[in-house]
């Protein structure tokens, strides 16, 4: 065990937050803004978002379709496109050899950026390869000029890669509809890997695959983690997957984060109504007690309602909850939540 | 109608084949290999097809819903063999009594029309409803099985409602023609994890106050845990495993069933000294 290794055993999450982390976001918000016969409709997908991203650690993001997960990934990786624009707030990546702030840099200095020190393992890796090219060609097409080594150096490189990831070079020469589901995510990952980045973002990677294939495919992003001691954020509505992969977890409700802490602490002492739902509503085998699903819907974002945005569905909502937005709590540990009923202490 | 005894819907030995790949290059490909079971008609139940993609699991859908013929074996609904089915009458018969519910509600409705429409034309094809207000009528009653109502649902298209609620509406559609069978192919694979206790919580219902059968089609062994009575474990078109649905998942005989279970992520966090199980996993594999 190395020193840095033992460092990390004996602390896995440090109380105070270092100088540096990975990834700083800071107040984030980004509306999708609308403009037709002059009727302006904002649909607040990212609203007030401050979270940190340590050096080496895999943080999870979860909430319901609809509550701004990917559009939050989608403005820190600095891939928005209008109508989504950032209205307010920082994006601070920390890649060690260079510091950026995301939002101040130029359109090519962002595409510099991308894919040598910033990944993005997309979802349903059907539709990322290129159908009518080889393997090869889409790792040419894309690493090659990241990489800035001549072709056949290039090419060892990516076959070391894919043996590193337990992928017989063979693949380089398929088409995409060769390969199965699983085996076309784990090349979509070891393309998004080949570059080494020192942060990735993956959105859903394992929901379209069933649970063999899924498992191995978790596996294959934990061991890429370790190697390359990258740090990941790691989206996806499947709360399981977060409590076998990730360190620290967000939970998102309609554009908001409502809660984050240690992944563990999360699960045992679950403090925010929603959080707690997530986690009691999860069928598990060997457990037939009913459950209950949460009632309602996900708020509108053009139109969220007032106050808390989970006060409609909320069983324990109070007066204060309809008027005034619970601001953000920490609780020691790392533990952060947004709840009135918890800064009133009306439920522990 | 078939008598209390009777089998509800008897699948015997049905087999399927396809042929794939040019003329020199014939390749069979058995989807489903010599599957059996019976529902019966007096006790309503949940029976669960588990298996991975390609396992033929939505094959057999197919043919029970009579959209298929099975290349050998029958299968009977009600004592009516399915491939005796043939009058536009009798199907229509047929197909008021099962029912089916897709896997993503987003594409089972048309973007274009209004989902209102869906049930109208259920209610129109398959009950007495002829006039606005019977057709209405019989949405609304529908709905409301689901915990829904149409004054919420009316004029709205599909991408003016969530997954969630896209899926009770295409539940609530299937229950119009009042069927004695659902036959669900992955109904909660594309709905959000909260949302998914709350349509297995409906399946329940359905069985337990409508005394409607159901074939719940997944590959998610929790869920299955949780609403099953029986359940079949499909491999490469075979049955390797079936039973009650409890004692096979606590306790899986056949390889291929414990490999599903050892996959299944668990949803409860290690403790702090143990490692997590992907990682155990790897441990393991690397001794």
């Amino acid at each position: 065990m190395t020193l840095h290794q033992l460092n990390n055993h004996l602390n896995p999450a440090p109380e105070a937050l270092p100088a540096s982390p990975a990834l700083r976001v800071d107040g984030l918000k980004a509306y999708y803004q609308t403009r037709w016969f002059g009727i302006t409709r904002e649909v607040r997908a990212v609203d007030d978002i401050t979270l940190r991203i340590e050096h080496d650690e895999i943080y999870g993001i979860a909430g319901e379709s609809s509550s701004g997960k990917s559009s939050l990934i989608k403005t820190i990786a600095g891939a928005i496109r209008p109508p989504l624009n950032v209205v307010g707030g920082t994006v601070n990546f920390d890649f060690g050899t260079r510091k950026v702030d995301l939002y101040t840099l130029k359109p090519e200095e962002r595409t510099a950026i991308r894919w040598k020190h910033l990944a993005y393992i997309m979802q349903g890796s059907m539709s990322v390869l290129n159908p009518l090219r080889r393997v090869r060609q889409s790792f040419i097409d894309f690493a090659f000029r990241h990489m800035g080594m001549p072709m056949p150096a290039f090419l060892k490189a990516v076959e070391d890669h894919l043996l590193r990831l337990h992928l017989q070079p063979g693949v380089l020469d398929s088409y995409p509809h060769e390969l199965s589901g699983g085996m076309r995510q784990r090349v979509v990952i070891a393309l998004a890997t080949v570059c080494r980045p020192g942060f990735i973002i993956a959105d859903e990677p394992t929901t379209a695959l069933d649970v063999v294939v899924q498992k191995s495919v978790l596996t294959m992003i934990r061991e890429v983690q370790r190697e390359m001691r990258a740090s990941i954020l790691f989206v996806t509505h499947d709360m399981a997957v977060h409590a076998n992969l990730t360190d620290r977890l967000g939970i998102m409700y309609a554009g908001r984060l409502v809660e984050e802490g240690r992944t563990r602490d999360l699960f045992r002492n679950p403090r925010h109504p929603y959080t707690l739902h997530l986690i009691r509503s999860l069928p598990r085998i060997g457990d037939a007690e009913p459950r209950q699903g949460l009632e309602g819907t996900p708020p509108n974002l053009a139109d969220p309602p007032p106050g808390c945005r989970f006060h409609p569905r909320c069983p324990i909502a109070m007066d204060v909850c309809r008027v005034m937005v619970p601001p953000m709590q920490a609780l020691g540990g790392g533990h952060r939540v947004a709840c009135h009923a918890v800064t009133e202490g009306t439920v522990q | 109608m078939s008598g209390a005894d009777t089998a509800l819907l008897d699948v015997r030995g049905v087999s399927r084949s396809f042929w794939t790949g040019g003329l020199l290059s014939r390749r069979r490909i058995d989807a489903v290999k010599d599957v059996s079971f019976t529902l019966t008609d007096a006790r309503p139940e949940i029976f669960t097809i588990i298996g991975e993609s390609g396992s033929g699991k939505s094959t057999l859908a197919r043919m029970i819903l009579n959209g298929m013929n099975p290349t050998s074996g029958s299968i009977a609904f009600g004592g009516e063999e399915l491939t005796t089915i043939r009058k536009t009458r009798d199907r229509m018969r047929f197909m008021s009594r099962v029912q089916p519910i897709f896997q993503n509600p987003f594409e089972s409705f048309n973007p274009l029309s209004k989902v209102d429409r869906y049930l109208t034309m259920t209610a129109r094809n398959f009950t007495e409803a002829r006039s606005r207000a019977e057709t209405d009528d019989a949405s609304d009653r529908a709905l409301r099985k689901v915990g829904l109502s149409l004054a919420e649902v009316k004029d709205r298209f599909p991408h003016e409602l969530s997954g969630g609620q896209l899926q009770r509406i295409a539940i609530a559609r299937a229950l119009i023609p009042g069927p004695r069978l659902i036959v669900a192919d992955e109904p909660v694979s594309m709905v959000d994890a909260s949302l998914r206790v709350a349509i297995v919580n409906l399946f329940k219902d359905l069985r337990d106050e409508l005394k409607v059968s159901i074939i719940y089609i997944t590959h998610d062994l929790a869920t299955a845990y949780y609403i099953s009575d029986r359940i079949i474990i499909m491999r490469k078109g075979e049955v390797v495993e079936s039973g009650d649905a409890r004692a096979v998942l606590d306790n899986p005989q056949h390889p291929y069933s414990i490999l599903l279970k050892d996959s299944v992520l668990s949803p409860d966090v290690p403790d702090d000294d143990e490692p997590k199980t992907i990682e155990r996993d790897r441990a393991a594999r690397s001794h």
